[in-house]
């Protein structure tokens, strides 16, 4: 039995006994190669899930959308790695009960997809240990390093040019599960920190507060980076954060369901090396 | 006998535009996305896409724009108008979807206050258009009863010909004309063919869709909690829509000064109807993906007889989740059945 | 030859109230000279501090920006520098990737007496960030924001 044949099945029996209410999964696109997310409440719906290598959305987001899980109600929800890592964020943030979450674990390397066993997300740290160790490269490796090697004006002009392009359409906010203020930090104006106008320097802003903010707290699932309808390559950035807490502070994202937020705690011996 | 631009020709053209003063703009790739830009030679236009990804609207209707700049004084408060750039200029190789998105536009901005911003870019653009030989999956606009070869909202209207060495010229405003006769004598009389235009299947039956969106019943169906379960609410279909045309005023500046700037806005954020109160009379993203689909095909036409849209189909090309208005209306579409 | 105008650098500086800006009142009682350029913001503490303030100085024009609290283990609130500075380092690598230069943001741990330091620390990143001259690629976009659309 294939692995989407398996989960079909395994959605069905959770709907029918009542044990979720609802399975958040992937669906057929508009067109072949696309995937889309899909909600289903019924049993009879469950053969419209698929899951192959296409599915890459991270689904953890809409755990997150109001109302969802305030019936104390169980959702299933298809999850990759990073999709796990972020329920486990999410849950040490206190924006969800994990025990509501019944995770539909799966992995893809190349075209193949295979079955993350587990239920609840304390029984895949093994899994995200494995990920930690592996250092997650950034997709774009090449451009990631060609930045890394430019002095800081070039960086400038490159990221100018990038952010130049930025219309403020919100959609790397709105697509990333961790991005779930209510209130984000464009929307006040009282006081204003950051333009909300899309010049370049408004641009600028925008994206540094939002890199900022997900510091230590990115899963690196790419939902900002494939968002974006200006195609400005988001998640370098976020990807160096990460890097940056992972060296500076050996702090992973989602490792597990109680752990600190890496902004949110400290270390009496964090290493300093660049305050005079 | 037609008359014929060649494309061998196209740099002379624009040559020949400029030192008549006008600004070319055209369809180009610039740091990874296709969008309009000023050009200074041919060879930057990229003629070849099927459709670019940001819209023709970023010229007339830009994402930010200034409008005043304001210092207060103890005693007054001076006031400084910043006015768009001014300058004939020529769009040479927009899109029928992307032109007729701008003809939708203007009764729009004439309506109860003629926004002088947009007419005055309207009023010193001449837009040449290109009919479409290819289309992709998500092109729509025989749906909306227009087509690759529509006329709307275009100055002339040009046809590629077969073997896509240049194209047949149809003049079809004054203004066209007038920019045409600068190159009348680059243009050639010729009996070449035109290519055949790019087939777009029909997605939808509009008339039905309009029809079950007039009727008051439906307001309240669960078919809009339904459809728009996936939608995360960004702004991506609004801001390339060559159609959508709310914006925000805002404020940029501190007690002393500032300037205060004209910003795109989009319906699907959640604060787009937030009152002071607290209460948002569109708090779900149902009602708010429900009002864009009744904006643009019920109270839009409604009030200017057309629809809001104008089947480019950027809103599902670029949609993050696979959304757009093309599925919407077919589900309403078989509903209305 | 003729008289070039020195550039003079605006600096904001983010500092804590019980000790570096108690430092600043020790250089300013003992008479220490130092640079003019300096505007100085006083926060009850460095934890206080929210990398949108550094965001806000650059926006307004700033050339420079300074953030100085009390050593580890003096903070009056116990623990605010610790967050303070995990947040600078995070704040700091990202700048650095979007090609902010380092050199125009600096940190530094002055407590109340040291009114030498704090002076000293003034003087020199005032020298340093005139050597590196106004930072004319953030001027730029401050400008771009006054003009009107280019097309």
């Amino acid at each position: 039995m294939s692995i989407e044949e398996q989960y079909r099945t395994r959605a069905k029996e959770l709907l029918s006994g009542g044990a979720v209410k609802m399975v958040i999964g992937y669906g057929k696109g508009s067109t072949s190669d696309r995937r889309r997310p899909l909600f289903i409440s019924s049993t009879d719906e469950v053969d419209r899930l698929v899951l192959d290598d296409a599915c890459i959305q991270n689904l953890s987001g809409y755990l997150v959308s109001e109302g969802l899980l305030s019936d104390e109600k169980r959702v299933a929800v298809f999850l990759r790695p990073e999709g796990i890592r972020a329920i486990n964020i999410l849950a040490a943030e206190s924006q969800l009960d994990a025990e509501q979450i019944v995770i539909f674990g799966f992995d893809v390397s190349g075209t193949e997809v295979k079955a993350l066993k587990g239920i609840h997300v304390e029984e895949f740290s093994d899994v995200i240990n494995s990920i930690k160790k592996g250092a997650p490269e950034a997709k774009e490796e090449e451009l990631f390093e060609k930045i890394e090697k430019m002095s800081p004006q070039e960086r400038f002009s490159f990221w100018q040019e990038e952010f130049a392009k930025c219309i403020k359409c919100y959609a790397c906010r709105q697509a990333c599960p961790m991005c779930y203020c209510r209130r984000c930090i464009v929307d006040s104006n009282q006081p204003q920190w950051v333009n909300t106008s899309s010049h370049t320097l408004g641009n600028f802003e925008w994206n540094i507060v939002r890199a900022f903010h997900l510091s230590g707290r990115c899963v690196e699932c790419g939902n900002c980076d494939r968002a974006c309808p200006v195609n400005i390559p988001l998640r370098l950035i976020n990807h160096r954060m990460a890097e940056e807490v992972l060296g500076a502070f050996d702090h992973f994202a989602g490792m597990s369901k109680t752990q600190e937020p890496v902004l949110a705690s400290f270390k009496k011996d964090d290493s300093e090396t660049f305050i005079l | 006998m037609t008359k014929i631009l060649f494309s061998d020709k196209l740099d002379n053209c624009v040559e020949r535009w400029k030192s008549a003063g006008l600004t070319v703009i055209g369809p180009v790739q610039r740091a990874n996305i296709s969008t309009y830009a000023a050009v200074e030679h041919a060879a930057e236009l990229d003629l070849g896409l099927i459709l670019t990804d940001r819209s023709i609207k970023d010229l007339f209707f830009p994402q930010s724009e200034p409008m005043l700049r304001y210092t207060i004084k103890k005693e007054s408060i001076d006031t400084d108008e910043c006015l768009p750039p001014s300058g004939p200029r020529i769009i040479f190789g927009a899109r029928p979807c992307d032109s007729s998105g701008m003809a939708i536009d203007d009764p729009l901005f004439g309506w109860d206050y003629k926004d002088e911003y947009w007419f005055q870019r309207r009023n010193e653009s001449v837009i040449v258009t290109i009919a479409c030989t290819k289309a992709d999956d998500f092109c729509m606009c025989t749906s909306l009863k227009m087509a690759p070869d529509s006329s709307k909202g275009s100055d002339v209207l040009l046809r590629p010909l077969a073997g896509n060495k240049g194209w047949q010229v149809e003049e079809l405003t004054d203004r066209g004309r007038e920019a045409f006769k600068t190159i009348a004598d680059i243009l050639q009389e010729s009996s070449d063919p035109a290519a055949p235009l790019a087939v777009v299947e029909k997605k939808f039956d509009l008339d039905a869709c309009v029809t079950w969106l007039q009727n008051p019943e439906n307001f309240e169906s669960r078919f809009w909690k339904e459809i728009s379960m996936r939608c995360i609410g960004c702004a991506s279909c609004t801001y390339l829509c060559p159609t959508c045309h709310c914006f925000d005023i805002q404020d940029e500046g501190d007690t002393y000064t500032g300037i205060r700037r004209k910003n795109w806005d989009s319906c699907s954020f959640a604060l787009f109807t937030m009152h002071t109160s607290g209460h948002n009379p569109r708090s779900t993203q149902s009602a708010r993906w429900r009002q864009r689909i009744m904006h643009k095909f019920n109270y839009f036409p409604g009030k200017f007889s057309v629809n809001s849209c104008s089947g480019c189909g950027r809103c599902s090309r670029q949609c993050p989740v696979d959304m757009g208005i093309t599925e919407t209306l077919q589900e309403i579409s078989k509903l209305s059945q | 030859m003729p008289m070039s105008e020195t550039f003079e650098p605006e600096i904001i500086a983010f500092v804590c109230t019980y000790c570096t800006y108690a430092g600043a009142d020790l250089a300013g009682t003992s008479r220490l000279k130092y640079a003019p350029n300096v505007r100085i913001i006083r926060l009850p503490c460095t934890g206080r501090i929210s990398p949108m303030f550094i965001l806000k100085a650059l926006q307004k024009g700033a050339d420079g920006v300074l953030i100085s609290g009390c050593h580890p283990g003096d903070c009056h609130f116990t623990h605010g520098n610790y967050h303070a500075r995990r947040r600078w380092m995070v704040f700091r690598a990202l700048l650095d990737f979007i090609g902010i230069p380092p050199e125009r943001v600096k940190y530094s741990w002055i407590s109340a007496a040291e009114g030498v330091k704090f002076a000293e620390f003034i003087n020199s990143v005032t020298e340093d960030i005139r050597k590196l001259g106004p930072f004319e690629q953030y001027s730029q976009l401050i400008e771009q924001t006054q003009a009107p659309a280019s097309l």
